[in-house]
């Protein structure tokens, strides 16, 4: 670091033309990080829910850093692009995304080689277990009767929705279904376009079981045509205080759930992630970004770095589990 | 009646209105530029929602969505460039009353249309939400199959040239909306390992392939045409009184298809113009000045487009259904700012909802003016060169479809599909009835193998449901209807016909 | 690029057999009797028989009919007749080649002198004088920059050219 005063001057009082002339790359290990604007990739469409919580990210990061950070959409290959480009962004700070729980579903799909180790892990932001509703004059009235009932029914004759064919929910359910020592095709599978049309269809009666998240399923609940019987977490969601935890009522069992974390390409420098991290957390923190994931319903957890790595890889083994179960992943 | 004094005060606040004014305006400069969508002019509008009061917020989201969908229609009629894939059904008509010097005619009445249509829309949704919700409700996957059909179905009616070829376009069109794994078994269709290709083929650089930039092909290869006779542009909203006397029932009837298929969550605009123009047709005295510039079909699609759009809203307020992309942005600026969807928004909200109300009225009045200077604003592009105006459409053609997902594939995409229209069309194969073939292949596999799946492999309920029944009666009259008309014509010898 | 009924419909009807053949060999989905590969097959057989209908020439009738009825409102089709000079026809292939210029170099030199190279060469071919076509690249290409970057925030490169804003 012998240079250190000569290359933070030429890149604090030059702009990226200057110093790419003068053929020094702008120097990014330097405390004026960041000194031009950040993009934010987010791998979703404007106007979904992924793309709303990048942007309530990168407005308070904004407001923090005092550089402007751009969000932007990376869309195309389902997810597979914009995860890509932030995978192979150059490693100097100034572009990061926002990474979804489909990163640990897409390489078992053999969809892309890109795992969740192919980054730098930041922050985890949020966190949404599914939970299983049902239509709310159904007969069960509890997550138990419901189980007997699945388990009573020949396979095949209940049917649920959600997302489509291997989608999140779809693994959820999977996943419970083992656990009640059934087949992954116990309950067939209605492929949907999201959990929305799947909340409609069982109002409609055409499914019997939606499982999907809490702050999806709220308005048909709001609405009282469809009921919550339990949520798949370790406890109960605080937006939703009356939904029992499967926990409490079936006793333990680890679900898949979708979540939504920053990251940086691999080989980020430690300055500018203890930068980020720093930033992140205040972003957390703040009273704007939790004003919005409550609105919303969106539960949030913190992880950073390494911890939020583990978080990952603990996603990814399940994720290869209930896809190996349900005949989805590619051997 | 304490609550609609009440929402009154929201909607009468400054920043309200203001927010109203400037989102007119950015939603009509936004839809009008070739190749930008009335949903990218809604997603851009989200960051600055943060800053808006809720009644603010969701006031700018009306109204931009609501021009942007109008100002669509411009670049469709002057250069042939439909801005949605809902104005792709009239868009040749547009254009021929345009080539005809008649451009007013034409922008004139999708914009009083649409404005009427808009607030229709809105009347239904104060008066029968709750009905209309309950429609939407017992809609089920056998209906939607129905339905998908039916709206493949206009792409024959629709089109001026063979039915086979335009039933062929159409297959085209379902064929492309195959490729990529955003179907009901989740499998890569198509995709020759290309990652780009998993998500599937977007309709907008369709859109902008076969019509924008197979324009630019056709002028490259042919003469300068004559100048368009100048007229001066007459009074945009003198004619269109007279119209409105003159088609009043094909405007009712456009009303009230838009606001039934705009209330059903996934069909909404697109269809609901596709369908509306192929009925006009099809009950027309006058069917075959369809597609020659004549204005009847435009008024019923447009009338019928824009009540689409405010039905829309109602499975979005009650149950959190979005009925389109713009809804469902709309939905999440409802939860952002403590607007949930649901029953009690109606009840316990209820000043905010006579507010959306007004505000649904207001910006549909607003758009006349401001749609009349638009137009006069952008009418300037005809009398322009054709060697400025064709360069800088193809820039633009460039850059709108990479801003739909910020990925130059779907520029790659617009080139290829800009050669393929330009093909298609010049040996009679209508490229509006491949476009109607992307926008509802997903929908007609989705709801047909689901069906399926819940019928326990039976296809008895897709004919014993009264409402599905119905749908299947007239999606089978309107399969035959081509074979019918076919064997008409061979049976009457041709010189009668002509005399008709 | 006018082709005569029977290519197109053979070109339909082959697309056909590849779309039902690529149909076909589809893996099944657990639980679901109608997998994937069905509907492929079902376009496919119709595009088979669509274009063995175009290529015997049935409903052609109705396409003369159509263009008479055009016809007699807007005059004859204004395409380049068939015998123009091939070098004249292959300036079909300029726009798309453009866009694929674009989709090359935008990265690489940076969204306005790509867009302005565009609009130069499309603007020449149209028949524009030099005096023209110079300063509508120069301008045309600043003011997209300027509402595309500026005002809709897209994220067009800055490549060799940065704008000020």
């Amino acid at each position: 670091m012998t240079s250190f005063t000569r290359r933070g001057f030429i890149a604090s009082a030059s702009t990226v033309l200057a110093s790419s002339v003068v053929g020094l790359k702008p120097s990014f290990s330097q405390s004026n990080y960041p000194n031009r604007p950040i993009t934010l990739i987010c791998p979703w469409g404007a106007g979904g829910g992924t793309d709303a919580t990048a942007r309530i990210i990168g407005q308070v990061m904004e407001q923090k850093l005092g550089q402007p950070v751009n969000v932007v959409n990376r869309t195309g290959g389902n997810g597979v692009v914009g995860h890509a480009a932030i995978a192979s962004a150059a490693p100097d700070g100034y572009t990061i995304g926002l990474l979804t729980v489909e990163i640990a579903m897409m390489h078992w799909q053999g969809m892309t080689d890109l795992t969740p180790r192919s980054y730098t892990p930041l922050t985890l932001m949020n966190v949404d277990a599914p939970a299983i509703q049902v239509k709310a004059d159904s007969p069960y009235k509890t997550i138990k009767e419901l189980a007997d009932a699945i388990k009573a029914a020949p396979p095949g004759k209940l049917k649920a929705s959600g997302t489509g064919q291997g989608g999140i929910w779809h693994l959820a359910l999977v996943g419970w279904l083992q656990s009640l020592g059934l087949q992954s095709n116990h309950v067939a599978w209605v492929p949907s376009n999201g959990a929305a049309p799947g909340m409609q269809d069982l109002v409609a009666g055409g499914v019997d079981i939606v499982p999907c998240s809490l702050p999806e399923a709220r308005p048909m609940i709001d609405a009282g045509r469809a009921k919550s019987l339990a949520i798949l977490a370790p406890e109960r969601n605080p937006q939703f205080p009356n939904v029992p935890t499967l926990d409490e009522q079936m006793g333990p069992h680890k679900s898949v759930g979708v979540w939504r974390g920053i990251a940086g390409p691999k080989g980020l420098p430690a300055d500018i992630q203890d930068k980020l991290v720093a930033v992140l957390k205040e972003v957390y923190a703040s009273k704007e970004y939790k004003e919005f994931m409550s609105g919303r319903g969106f539960g949030v957890k913190w992880a950073e770095r390494a911890e939020f790595g583990q978080f990952m890889d603990e996603s990814d083994r399940q994720m290869g589990e209930a896809m190996k179960a349900a005949g989805l992943a590619k051997a | 009646m304490n609550e609609l004094i009440e929402a009154l005060r929201l909607v009468l606040a400054p920043d309200v209105l203001i927010a109203i004014l400037l989102s007119s305006i950015y939603g009509l400069v936004i839809g009008s530029l070739p190749g930008l969508s009335a949903t990218m002019a809604t997603a851009l509008l989200v960051p600055v929602t943060f800053y808006l009061s809720p009644i603010a917020a969701v006031a700018s989201i009306i109204a931009a969505s609501a021009m942007a969908i109008f100002s669509g229609d411009i670049p469709g009629c002057l250069l042939r460039i439909p801005g949605t894939p809902a104005s792709a059904a009239y868009t040749d008509e547009a254009y021929a009353l345009t080539r005809k010097g008649q451009a007013e005619i034409a922008l004139g009445a999708g914009l009083w249309f649409s404005a009427l249509g808009g607030i229709a829309g809105t009347i239904s949704l104060v008066v029968m939400a709750p009905a209309l919700a309950e429609l939407a409700l017992n809609f089920s996957t056998f209906e939607y199959f129905w339905l998908a059909f039916l709206g493949l179905m206009c792409a024959t009616l629709v089109a001026r040239s063979s039915p086979v070829k335009a039933i062929a376009s159409m297959l085209l069109g379902l064929f492309i909306a195959c490729i990529g794994m955003e179907n009901p078994g989740g499998v890569p269709r198509f995709t020759f390992g290309i990652t780009e290709l998993l998500g599937g083929i977007e309709p907008i650089p369709v859109l902008v392939g076969v019509f924008a930039v197979s324009e630019v092909i056709r002028a490259m290869v042919s003469p300068e045409p004559p100048p368009l006779p100048h007229r001066r542009f007459g009074s945009i909203l003198a004619g269109q009184l007279h119209l409105t006397r003159k088609y009043w029932r094909q405007m009712t009837r456009g009303n009230l298809v838009g606001i039934i298929i705009g209330v059903l969550p996934g069909a909404g605009a697109d269809m609901a113009a596709w369908v509306s123009y192929a009925m006009s047709k099809r009950f027309s005295k006058e069917p075959k000045k369809f597609g020659t510039g004549h204005p009847e079909g435009l008024v019923e699609a447009g009338a019928s487009n824009n009540a689409s759009l405010a039905s829309g809203w109602v499975p979005s307020l009650l149950f959190g259904i979005p009925g389109d992309t713009i809804t469902a942005i709309a939905i999440g600026v409802l939860y952002m700012k403590g607007l949930n969807p649901g029953p009690t928004l109606f009840t316990e909200r209820a000043s905010s909802m006579y507010a959306l109300y007004i505000i649904f009225i207001l910006a549909n009045i607003l758009m006349i003016p401001l749609g009349i200077v638009m137009i006069r604003v952008a009418s300037s592009v005809l009398r322009a060169p054709r060697a400025t105006v064709m360069p800088v459409i193809l820039v633009c053609c460039a850059v709108g479809a990479f801003a739909t997902g910020n990925n130059l594939f779907a520029v790659v995409l617009v080139a290829t599909f800009g050669v393929v229209g330009y093909v298609m069309e010049r040996n009679g194969y209508p490229v509006a009835a491949m476009v109607l073939g992307i926008v509802m292949g997903t929908m007609v596999e989705q709801s047909f193998v689901t069906s399926l799946i819940k019928s326990d492999g039976s296809l008895l309920p897709f004919f014993e449901r009264p409402v599905s029944a119905v749908l299947a009666a007239m999606t089978i009259a309107a399969l035959l209807w081509p074979v019918f008309i076919w064997s008409w014509k061979r049976i009457r010898p041709r010189h009668q016909e002509q005399a008709l | 690029m006018h082709l005569s009924d029977r290519i197109t419909g053979s070109f339909v009807a082959t697309l056909g057999v590849l779309a039902a053949y690529g149909g076909s060999r589809l893996p099944p989905v657990p639980g679901q009797d109608i997998g994937p590969s069905a509907f492929p097959i079902l376009i496919g057989v119709g595009l088979i028989l669509c274009g063995l209908l175009i290529a015997a020439g049935i409903g052609h009738s109705f396409e003369e009919e159509a263009e008479a009825d055009l016809a007699v409102v807007e005059g004859p089709p204004e395409y380049a007749s068939t015998k123009a000079p091939l070098t004249y026809r292959l300036r079909a292939l300029l726009p798309p080649g453009l866009l694929l210029f674009y989709v090359v170099a935008v990265d690489r030199l940076g969204f306005v002198p790509t867009a302005a190279i565009m609009i130069f060469i499309a603007s020449v071919a149209f028949g524009a004088k030099l005096r023209v076509a110079l300063p509508l690249a120069a301008l045309a290409s600043v003011a997209i920059h300027l509402i595309f970057y500026k005002l809709l925030r897209v994220p067009l490169p800055a490549g060799l050219l940065p704008m000020p804003w």
